[in-house]
Parts: structure tokens; C-alpha cells; sequence
């Protein structure tokens, strides 16, 4: 039933019109239309969900690395719709060849995310209920935009209706915050908007690019066929895939045969060089986009103030759902699409920036006074961990690193939602103003120590699974392009920081003395209401589901899983055979990557 | 006389009569404007016209020629072609003049309006006839008919602070500019008729090498002329090809003054500025869409496809352009840009920052000339550069007039919109006013789901496009530079994003200034708005669904897969 996806599609369409054609009078049929609509997206996403996930522990298809090609299969993707957009090419008997698509769907690397978003689109209009005042009606039409495009992100599965979705993330936040952010809400705005803004639109020229060279380099290496374009993702990484093995095949049974044969394999192996030249660059290309995005360390200075200056709901899903466009991005477009890339530059350069930027949030969290900005630096931290996960290339960090993009949407998103409550009642974020909290405060206090055992992992709840993956993935690392433990013990520290710095805050506000900053008095200062439970009972519901039967979770992701981890298998393979890869490795930014940046490079592979 | 040859000399006409009746509207406003003022009544007759034009283009679109000898004659002889790039082009400045007219309404004062709609219906003549024209001299006859209007309508607007209610007190006759409206009515005047010297001058080179004043025959006999030897050996092997670059590169400066590229963007600020903003959204359009269909045809992009027999023409037959013009137009591109925006950045007042947002823009378009030499015999290229050109020229169009128009919306009933603080606030007071610039604002910067995304999409996919023999490492550096151009381009739309977030900061963000909201006097006009929402409709209609306007381009600019007798060929390349 496609009709479903499409419905979890429209209805945030149909409700931010709705919700705009009300009016700044209505205040209340807006508050309620969108809660209405917020419930019923849970609805349909938690049908989906379900659905899917049963429909995987049944039927769970199977890898077969040895035959065909590698990609995500066209007939895993669930409430699949596909119509041509735009047509560019057809054919004399008029069916369009190549297309760009609208092209939705359903799979393992996608359906948690998207349950994901709905869970925090309904505590973002319950939290909003009473914080936002100004200008309601405009308030929840962005929001239900955003909504919008953050679901459609996750379930395009054509790299150019990724990138428009991609992009149209952004309109609805930079309102968002701007409007109803902080007292520096124009300024992180459009900061927010010009990084993301300029990262992704080289992301677009990466993708463009891969798309328009890949049948030029194909019809280079076989002229009889006629190579069309292609957008579709899992297409693009069917024929990357094959081209990769084909090139790398020829230029290996080449040099085995007889010098005759000399000219020949020049040729091969330049066109291999090319191709892996084409590679790196659409990886630098997309790595602009995705990175400024999760955001990787030298890029993330935009964070902590877009997160401070944002209203509750916008911080909620900025942190929860937006940074995991990137990670998602690196996941789904740049390993499957540049494998190679991927391994000789994605694994020392990123895996190194992840590690620093672990240990630099967890630093920088550690030394911050403003709760809320101690959380947005530990999302700095925990991304760092999802980072090393899904650049150990191998099932285990992909799944951790997948499971960590989860986990860190719930706790993070609730401790934005617990900081946004504390702020609402006193309006002072310092941790100097707090102290003895949990004696006023007593099921908030409850719940910020849940969230706060969940968010550093503590065993049986969500936190410890996806660490643990995250960074056994690391150990595992099989390339020799990074010493995988040295990298894997160096984030493992994050997750003692991460304790510190969370237990630290804990201690400060809600242990000790009573220390209430001081409020006005209009209006009594009370626990959590029902409104503030519902927001929160949810997620510390999946905390708690995912930390004890993770299972159904490991069971869906699997096959995409272990489609991409074995791309990036083949990749290895290649590489370790790779003879002649130097010529790509004594490339600039290959240089640039082994030399300035890794720390953990070992020296010994090229001899 | 040859049947054939007066036929081609005489059979255009029946298909200039969209320009006939535009041309006798205008001779009619200019005559009756003298005995009633009344702009709602010239402003209809204004919109009847060029309905009554768009209804017979659209009856008689294009010509058909019996045999292909007839379609040779027609095209080695006849001074104005009707291929479907002519088609294309006058559609487009019809649908132009229909916003223009509408968006002009108030522009003038209520005894000039009949004048300055018959400048307006003249310019759309100009713009359709540039995209027509097959000569040297009916070229520089479309481009003046586009220029001459320009300087009246620059005279005939009113003073920029002048409101329609203070205008019936207002100046007499001649009362209605203030100084720095005649500054830029004089600035403008003199840079374009001396671009327009330099034009003929490098036209009269032209004419002078080949002998003809025919664009399809000035490009055979150079075909002709440089097969003699390589290119480095041109210049010894004859004089024509030597001298035929400083005859070029004189027809693109002076055209390029119509363009707004650097290096003759400057009066761009300061016309834009000291004028209204309905004039500063017609210079904005008009010698856009005029200059670079005037490029496209002398340069011979595009050459004539008259017949569905005739073989495709390879275009650029002037291999002197496809070896230096691509260098020539990378940098004019390259610089332009990068000025447009960088300057842009720094401006304060809404006009100069729209004249620097248009350099840009013009920045961009180049791109898709630039590698167009390259596409255009490729086989299987997604888009082929000047395809690309006209579709972002299509979206320019709309999302920038749309831009100009909500500020002369808000100008005229009441809210002066002259800097950035003007519009504080705007989404309190105007909602829909605001959301509909902050949709051309979005659209400027290439935000998906509106027409500048499609063209900036497609113009990046040009310049991605170009194809590289592996082998040859001269091929491979080119292609580098072509990809190094579009990264600039996506750097550029990153450093253009921030000045139109300016505005759509100022408006969504900021509070209205106090007294604002309560002091505004709802003085609607309707045409005004008109004008908005059509706009609005265009900008959001090409981004939503592209494919109409990318078939009528691509079937407007004619590609060597397509036309290539026999369907399209298997991608092969020539060894070497």
C-alpha cells in the first residue's frame, strides 16, 4: 500500500496550509489541528513501522555477496511510489529512459528514522503548547513544513528529490528560529542557513556530477552499449558497484597477461585512475554537504548557536532528527556511491575528525554554564561516536552507528525537552542559578536522570547498545588505512566524558540543596503536567524498549546493512590488491589527509 | 527573380503580424494618449494587444517550407528566420510584456501612461525580433527598437518619491524626475548608445571579412576560411580569422553592456537606484532577454533549423569561437558573479541590491554559454548549455520582476520600499506580500521547489556535463575548469543566499517600525497585483513542473542527438 507513505507525506503538506489559512485568531483550533495531525502521522508512521518490521522477521531477505550486483534491492523497498518528475530523455518509441523521479519508499535504513520523526513532531507541538505565543499560526505552519521535509529526506530514494528535500529543511528552521528564537535569533539563523546552504549545494554538484560522469566513464569502458542517466539511488549504486569490479577486474587480469598487451592496460589502469579521481571528488563533494550537517568537528561552530537560540520544538528537532540528515546522508549516498573514496580518504580523514570532535564536545560541554549548551556540545560528541560507527565500514559499526542515530534523537531530544521545561518554569538556563532541584522538581527530576543514564549508555538502556556497536565496530576495523583501536580507545573516552559532563550537570541542578533562581511569582512553579508527561513518556518508552529488546530493530536494519558494510567489503578487497594505487594516493587532498590530519594513519602500508 | 528567393524575401511577412499589431497598438497609444489621459484605458488597449498577439502566435507558430530548397533559400536570405528558438523568444516577451504592462500600470503619470505603454509593447517587438532576426542589420534594428523605448520610459516615469495622491498636485509636464532619476536616465542613455557603436563597429567588421550581412552565411564563410589550417596558423592563413576575434570581441562588449557583466555592469547600481522600480524591473528584463538571444545569434549557437529535412547544422561553424570563446565567456562569467554578489553584499537600498543580484544572475547564465561550445555536438548531453540558458532566462524573469513588483506593489498603495528597514516587519503588516517576496527571495537563491532551482540545477549540469577523453589531458584540464566554474557558481549562490536573507530576515524577523501597521492606507492596485501573483504562479509553476518550459527549450535550441538523420548515434568517440 504506497498510498500510506504518501499519506505520511501529504498530511504535514495538507495541515501546514490548513494550519496557515486559520489565522493568527484561532490560537486554539491551530494548537489542536496540529496535534490531531501530529498523532496521526505517529499513527500512520507506527502502522508502517510495524508492518515492516514484521514483514522483515518473516520474510528477511537474504545477502548473496558471491552473485550480482550489490544494492539496495528494488524489491526490499516497501510503499514504494515512483513517477518520472522530470523526464530527460526518451527514447524513439516514446518511453522515457532516464528521469528525474519521485521516488519514495520504505527499507531497513530508513523506517526507524522516519518513526522517529513523528514521535518528535508530537512532542514538539505538546511542548509548544504553552512556550510559543507569538504568531502561533505561522509557527506550526513551518513546523509541519519541516516535518515535511525531514520525511521526505529519509524516504527519497532519488538523489535529486533528496536534495530538494534536503534543502527545504532549511526554509522552515531558519523561520523558526528566527522568529521565535533567542535574543541572537536573527544572527544563528542565518548562519544556520548560509553553512548548510553552501555545504549542500556542493553536495548537489557532487551528486550531479556522479550521475552525469557515470555513463560517460561506462561508455568509455564498454562502447557498444548506450549508458543513460540514472537517478535512482539504488540503481546509481548497482552500476557503481558493477563498474568498480568490472575496471578493477580488467586492470588485474591485464597485468597478468603477456607484455603485448601493454598499451592495453595503460589504458585500463587510466581509466581506473579516473574513475577513482571521479570517486574521491564526488565524496569531497558530498562530504561538504553531510558533514557541515552532523556536524563534523571543524564545521560545527554553527551548533551550539542555531541549538541555543532556538526554541524548544526547533532545538528538539534540529538535534534530533536534522543532524541525522547528515549521518543519514553519509549512510545512504556516499559510502554505497563511492566506496573507494570512502575507504582511502572517508576512513582516516572523517574517522579522525570523529574522534576529535568526540573528545572536543565532550571538552567543551564539560566547560559550558548554559545547560542547553551543554547538551547541544554533547550532540557534537555523540554524532562524533555515530561518525566512527559508520566509517568502521563493517556490519557492527553500521548497525551501531544506525542505532545510534536513534538513540541519539530520543535522549537528546528529551533532555531539550527537559532544559525547555526547566527554562519555561524559571527562566534562567545557568547551572549556577539550580541546585537541589529534584526536591521542587520531583518527576522532572525523575525523568532527567532516565534520560541522562540513557544518553550515556548505561546497560539496558538505548545509549549502551549503539555505543557499544559503535565502537566494537571501530575495533574491528579491517583496512589498514587506520589503526582501528587506537581510534575505537580514544572515543571510548567520550563515553566517560559524556558521563562526567552529564552527571556533573545532573549533580548541579537536581542534587544538593534547594536552590531555586529566583522567579517572579505570577505564576506557581509546578511539577510536570499531564501535557509535558505525554510529551515525555513516549521517549523514555522507546529509551527503555529499545535498551531491553533491541531486536526487532537489529532485524529490520539487517539486509541494507549488510549491503552497504559489504560494498565497503569489496572496496577493502580491492584495496588491498591494489598494486598501483599510488598514483591516486599521491594525489593533494590524499596527502593532505594522510600527513596534516591522521592521527592514527599507519605508516607502513605503502612501502 | 528566382520564385524561391522571393518568396523567402517576401513569405515572412504573414508571420510578422504578431509584431504588426503590437507595433499599430503602439502607434495608437502614442496618438491617443494626446487627445484622453487615462491610464486604465491605455492600459487595457496595451494588455488587448498583446492578447491579440499571443492569440496569433499561437494560430500560425511556425512556417513550413515545401522543400528543403525552399528552407535553404529562406535561410541564406531572408532577414528575419521564424525557427522555434524565434518561437520561444516571442512567446516569452509576449508573456513578458503581459507582466510588464501590468506591473507598469502606475509606473507613469496619468497624461504619459499611453506613452509609456507603447514604449512597453515596442520593447516587446525589439525582444521577440532579436530572437528573430537572421542579419547583422535586423539585429541591430531589434536591439535598438528594444534600447530606444528604454531612454523614453526612463523620462517618462515619475519621481521616485512622488505616491499616485500627490501626483495630481505634482509638477506639470516635465516636473515629475528628480535629480538622481535624470542622472540615471543620462547615464544609461549615453553607456548605451556607445554599447550600441561598439556593436555596429564590430558588425561592420563582421560584414566587411565575409562579405554578408546573413548570420548562417557570415558562419559558412568562416567554416569555409579556417579550414585552411590549425588554429594557431589562422591568423597567417587569413586575414578573416584574425581579425574576426576583435570584431567578436567588440559585438560582445557591446552587448554585454545590455547583459550587465563586468566589466559593463557598472551603471547597473546607479540607474537602478535613481530610477522607479518599475523602470529598474524593465531594464532589469527587457536588454536581458533582448542581449542574450542577440548573443546566442551572432555568435551561432544556434543556427536556423528551418525544415525537418535539413541536416543539423553543427552549431559555432566559427571554429575560432568554440577554440577562444569558451575561455573569453568563462572568465566574463567567473568575474561577473562574483562581483555581482560580492558587491550585493554590501548594499542597503533594494533596487542596488536587485541591479547586483541581476549581475549575478547574468554571472550564472553565462556559464551555460561558456560550455555550450562543448555540449552542443555532444551527443548525449543531459542539456546543451544554451538550453539552459533560456530556461534560467524564463525563471530570472519571473522570480525577479516578481521581486521588483511586490516593491512597487507596496509603493504604490502607500508604503515607500526603498531600503532593507522599509520593509521591517513586512509579514505583521503585509503577510502575503511577505510571502510571496520571500518566495522570489527563495527562489533567487535556488531553493528547490522554485524555478531559480531548475535553472541552476540545469545550468550545474551543463557545466558537469562537458565530456572528457581520458586520453587526452588537454580534454581532461578543460573539463576540470568546467567543473571548477560550477563550484564556483555553487559558492556564489552561497554568498548570494545572504543578502536575500537580508530582506527575508528584515520582513520575517524583525518588528515593524511603530505607526507603521496603523498608518497604512489599503490603497490596492489591482494590475499591480496582478502582476505579483502571475509572477508568483510562473516562479513556483516552473519549479514544481519543469518539464513544459525544459521540452519547449530544448525543442527551441536544436541538439545533434536529436536532429541527426538516422536517430541518435552510439556514444563513440574519434580515436586520439
Amino acid at each position: 500500500m504506497p498510498q500510506l507513505l504518501l499519506l505520511l507525506l501529504a498530511l504535514p503538506l495538507a495541515t501546514a496550509l490548513l494550519v496557515a489559512l486559520l489565522g493568527p485568531g484561532r490560537t486554539l483550533a491551530v494548537r489542536w489541528v496540529s496535534l490531531f495531525s501530529a498523532l496521526a502521522s505517529l499513527l500512520l508512521a507506527t502502522v508502517i513501522s510495524i508492518s515492516f518490521a514484521i514483514a522483515r522477521t518473516w520474510e528477511a531477505p537474504a545477502v548473496d555477496i558471491t552473485k550480482g550486483t550489490l544494492t539496495f534491492d528494488s524489491d526490499w523497498i516497501k510503499y514504494k511510489t515512483r513517477e518520472n518528475l522530470l523526464p530527460l530523455h526518451t527514447t524513439a518509441d516514446g518511453t522515457v529512459d532516464s528521469a528525474i523521479q519521485f521516488y519514495v519508499g520504505i527499507d531497513g535504513l530508513n523506517i526507524w528514522l522516519i518513526l522517529l520523526t513523528a514521535v518528535l513532531m508530537l512532542t514538539c507541538v505538546l511542548v509548544s503548547w504553552t512556550a510559543i505565543t507569538q504568531r502561533v499560526h505561522e509557527f506550526h505552519a513551518w513546523l509541519f513544513v519541516l516535518q515535511l521535509g525531514m520525511t521526505g529526506v529519509f524516504a527519497s530514494f532519488d538523489v535529486i528529490l533528496f536534495y530538494v528535500f534536503f534543502e527545504l529543511t532549511l526554509v522552515p528552521l531558519f523561520f523558526v528560529i528566527g522568529i521565535w528564537g533567542g535574543p541572537q535569533r536573527q544572527y544563528a539563523a542565518r548562519k544556520f542557513f548560509i553553512y548548510t546552504l553552501a555545504g549542500s549545494l556542493l553536495t548537489l554538484l557532487g551528486v550531479i556530477g556522479l550521475v552525469l560522469v557515470l555513463p560517460q566513464v561506462e561508455a568509455d569502458h564498454d562502447p557498444g552499449q548506450s549508458h543513460r542517466l540514472t537517478f535512482a539511488i539504488p540503481e546509481l549504486i548497482a552500476r557503481v558497484g558493477t563498474l568498480n569490479r568490472e575496471l578493477f577486474q580488467e586492470v588485474k587480469q591485464l597485468e597478468q597477461a603477456p607484455a603485448d598487451m601493454e598499451a592495453n592496460l595503460q589504458q585500463a589502469r587510466a581509466q581506473l585512475n579516473y574513475w577513482r579521481h571521479v570517486q574521491l571528488w564526488v565524496f569531497v563533494a558530498m562530504m561538504c554537504g553531510f558533514a557541515v550537517k552532523v556536524p563534523m568537528v571543524p564545521l560545527h561552530t554553527w551548533l551550539p548557536l542555531a541549538h541555543v537560540e532556538a526554541p524548544t520544538a526547533g532545538s528538539v528537532l534540529l538535534a534530533g532528527i536534522l543532524l541525522k540528515l547528515g549521518t543519514y546522508g553519509f549512510l545512504r549516498l556516499s559510502v554505497p556511491l563511492a566506496p573507494d573514496a570512502s575507504l582511502r580518504f572517508g576512513v582516516p580523514v572523517l574517522g579522525t575528525l570523529a574522534v576529535v570532535g568526540i573528545i572536543y564536545g565532550a571538552f567543551c560541554s564539560l566547560g559550558q554554564d548554559d545547560i542547553k549548551k551543554l547538551v547541544a556540545y554533547s550532540s557534537v560528541s555523540h554524532l562524533g561516536l555515530c561518525m566512527l560507527g559508520l566509517f568502521a565500514l563493517n556490519e557492527v559499526g553500521l548497525t551501531g552507528s544506525l542505532l545510534q542515530m536513534i538513540n541519539h534523537g530520543l535522549s537528546t531530544g528529551a533532555l531539550f525537552l527537559l532544559v525547555g521545561m526547566l527554562y519555561e518554569r524559571y527562566h534562567t538556563r545557568k547551572m549556577a542559578d539550580y541546585g537541589g532541584m529534584g526536591a521542587r522538581l520531583h518527576l522532572l527530576a525523575v525523568f532527567m536522570v532516565f534520560i541522562t543514564l540513557s544518553s550515556i549508555g548505561l546497560p539496558g538502556l538505548n545509549g549502551f547498545l549503539g555505543e557499544l556497536l559503535a565502537l566494537a565496530g571501530m575495533y574491528d576495523f579491517a583496512g589498514s588505512q587506520v589503526q582501528g583501536s587506537l581510534l575505537a580507545g580514544l572515543g571510548a573516552s567520550g563515553v566517560v566524558l559524556g558521563a562526567w559532563y552529564m552527571l556533573t550537570m545532573v549533580r548541579q541542578v537536581f542534587c544538593g540543596p534547594l536552590k531555586e533562581p529566583p522567579h517572579q511569582g505570577h505564576e506557581p512553579i509546578t511539577d510536570l503536567n499531564g501535557r509535558e508527561l505525554a510529551a515525555l513518556l513516549p521517549i523514555a518508552g522507546l529509551c527503555l524498549a529499545l535498551g531491553i529488546f533491541p531486536k526487532p530493530f537489529f532485524d529490520t536494519v539487517r539486509p541494507e546493512i549488510q549491503v552497504v558494510a559489504r560494498i565497503a567489503e569489496a572496496a577493502r578487497k580491492r584495496a588491498e590488491k591494489d598494486a598501483f594505487g599510488h598514483e591516486l594516493q599521491t594525489s593533494t587532498i590524499h596527502r593532505f589527509a594522510r600527513n596534516g590530519l591522521s592521527l592514527a594513519a599507519k605508516g607502513g602500508e605503502r612501502k | 527573380m528566382n520564385g524561391d528567393l522571393f518568396r523567402a524575401l517576401t513569405g515572412f511577412v504573414p508571420y510578422l503580424v504578431p509584431e504588426m499589431i503590437l507595433g499599430a497598438a503602439a502607434c495608437v497609444l502614442f496618438l491617443g494618449g494626446t487627445l484622453r489621459a487615462n491610464r486604465h484605458l491605455w492600459g487595457s488597449v496595451a494588455l488587448a494587444a498583446l492578447f491579440a498577439a499571443g492569440l496569433v502566435l499561437m494560430l500560425r507558430p511556425l512556417p513550413h517550407y515545401g522543400t528543403l530548397q525552399a528552407a535553404q533559400t529562406v535561410r541564406y536570405a531572408a532577414p528575419v528566420v521564424f525557427d522555434s528558438l524565434a518561437l520561444l523568444l516571442r512567446a516569452f516577451s509576449i508573456v513578458g510584456g503581459i507582466i510588464l504592462v501590468l506591473f507598469c500600470w502606475n509606473a507613469a503619470p496619468e497624461k504619459r501612461a499611453a506613452d509609456y505603454h507603447a514604449c512597453l509593447l515596442l520593447m516587446v517587438v525589439g525582444m521577440g525580433l532579436s530572437g528573430a532576426a537572421n542579419e547583422l542589420v535586423t539585429l541591430f534594428l531589434a536591439l535598438e527598437l528594444t534600447s530606444i523605448p528604454t531612454y523614453l520610459i526612463l523620462y517618462l516615469g515619475k519621481g521616485r518619491s512622488s505616491s499616485p495622491s500627490s501626483e495630481t498636485r505634482g509638477g506639470g509636464e516635465d516636473g515629475g524626475l528628480d535629480a538622481p532619476a535624470q542622472e540615471a536616465a543620462m547615464k544609461y542613455f549615453f553607456l548605451s548608445v556607445f554599447s550600441s557603436a561598439l556593436t555596429l563597429f564590430g558588425s561592420s567588421y563582421l560584414y566587411g571579412l565575409a562579405g554578408t550581412t546573413n548570420l548562417p552565411g557570415l558562419a559558412e564563410a568562416f567554416r569555409r576560411a579556417s579550414q585552411a589550417g590549425a588554429p594557431e596558423e589562422w591568423a597567417a592563413v587569413s586575414p578573416l580569422l584574425g581579425l574576426s576575434m576583435a570584431a567578436l570581441v567588440m559585438v560582445v562588449a557591446g552587448l554585454g553592456f545590455r547583459l550587465t557583466v563586468f566589466p559593463f555592469h557598472f551603471y547597473a547600481p546607479d540607474v537602478y537606484q535613481g530610477t522607479t522600480t518599475a523602470n529598474a524591473a524593465v531594464l532589469a528584463f527587457v536588454p536581458k532577454v533582448a542581449g542574450f538571444a542577440a548573443l546566442v545569434r551572432v555568435l551561432g549557437f544556434v543556427l536556423p533549423t528551418l525544415s525537418p529535412q535539413e541536416a543539423f547544422t553543427a552549431p559555432l561553424a566559427l571554429p575560432i569561437l568554440s577554440e577562444h570563446l569558451p575561455v573569453l565567456l568563462w572568465i566574463m562569467a567567473a568575474v561577473t558573479m562574483t562581483v555581482g554578489n560580492v558587491l550585493g553584499l554590501l548594499q542597503d537600498n533594494l533596487r542596488r541590491l536587485l541591479a547586483y543580484s541581476s549581475v549575478a544572475h547574468a554571472g550564472y547564465m553565462l556559464i551555460g554559454l561558456a560550455v555550450a561550445p562543448r555540449l552542443l555536438s555532444a551527443p548525449d548531453a543531459l542539456v546543451d548549455g544554451v538550453d539552459a540558458v533560456f530556461f534560467y532566462l524564463a525563471a530570472y524573469g519571473a522570480m525577479t520582476l516578481g521581486a521588483f513588483a511586490v516593491l512597487e506593489y507596496l509603493g504604490t498603495s502607500g508604503q515607500p520600499a526603498e531600503t532593507i528597514d522599509d520593509l521591517a516587519g513586512l509579514s505583521r503588516t503585509r503577510p502575503g506580500m511577505a510571502l510571496l517576496m520571500v518566495l522570489f527571495l527563495f527562489s533567487l537563491i535556488g531553493i528547490p521547489a522554485t524555478a531559480g532551482f531548475m535553472g541552476k540545477f540545469l545550468l550545474f549540469a551543463g557545466a558537469l556535463d562537458v565530456p572528457a577523453n581520458i586520453e587526452v589531458a588537454a580534454s581532461l584540464e578543460q573539463r576540470k575548469l568546467f567543473i571548477a566554474l560550477a563550484v564556483l557558481a555553487a559558492i556564489n549562490a552561497a554568498i548570494g543566499a545572504w543578502y536575500y536573507l537580508r530582506i527575508a530576515a528584515g520582513m520575517y524577523l524583525r518588528e515593524p517600525p511603530p505607526g507603521i501597521s496603523a498608518a497604512v492606507k489599503r490603497e490596492r492596485s489591482w494590475p499591480v497585483l496582478a502582476a505579483v501573483w502571475l509572477c508568483a504562479v510562473l516562479t513556483l509553476g516552473i519549479g514544481v513542473r519543469p518539464a513544459p518550459l525544459l521540452q519547449a527549450v530544448q525543442t527551441a535550441v536544436p541538439h545533434g542527438a536529436e536532429t541527426a538523420p538516422g536517430g541518435h548515434q552510439p556514444a563513440q568517440e574519434p580515436p586520439g
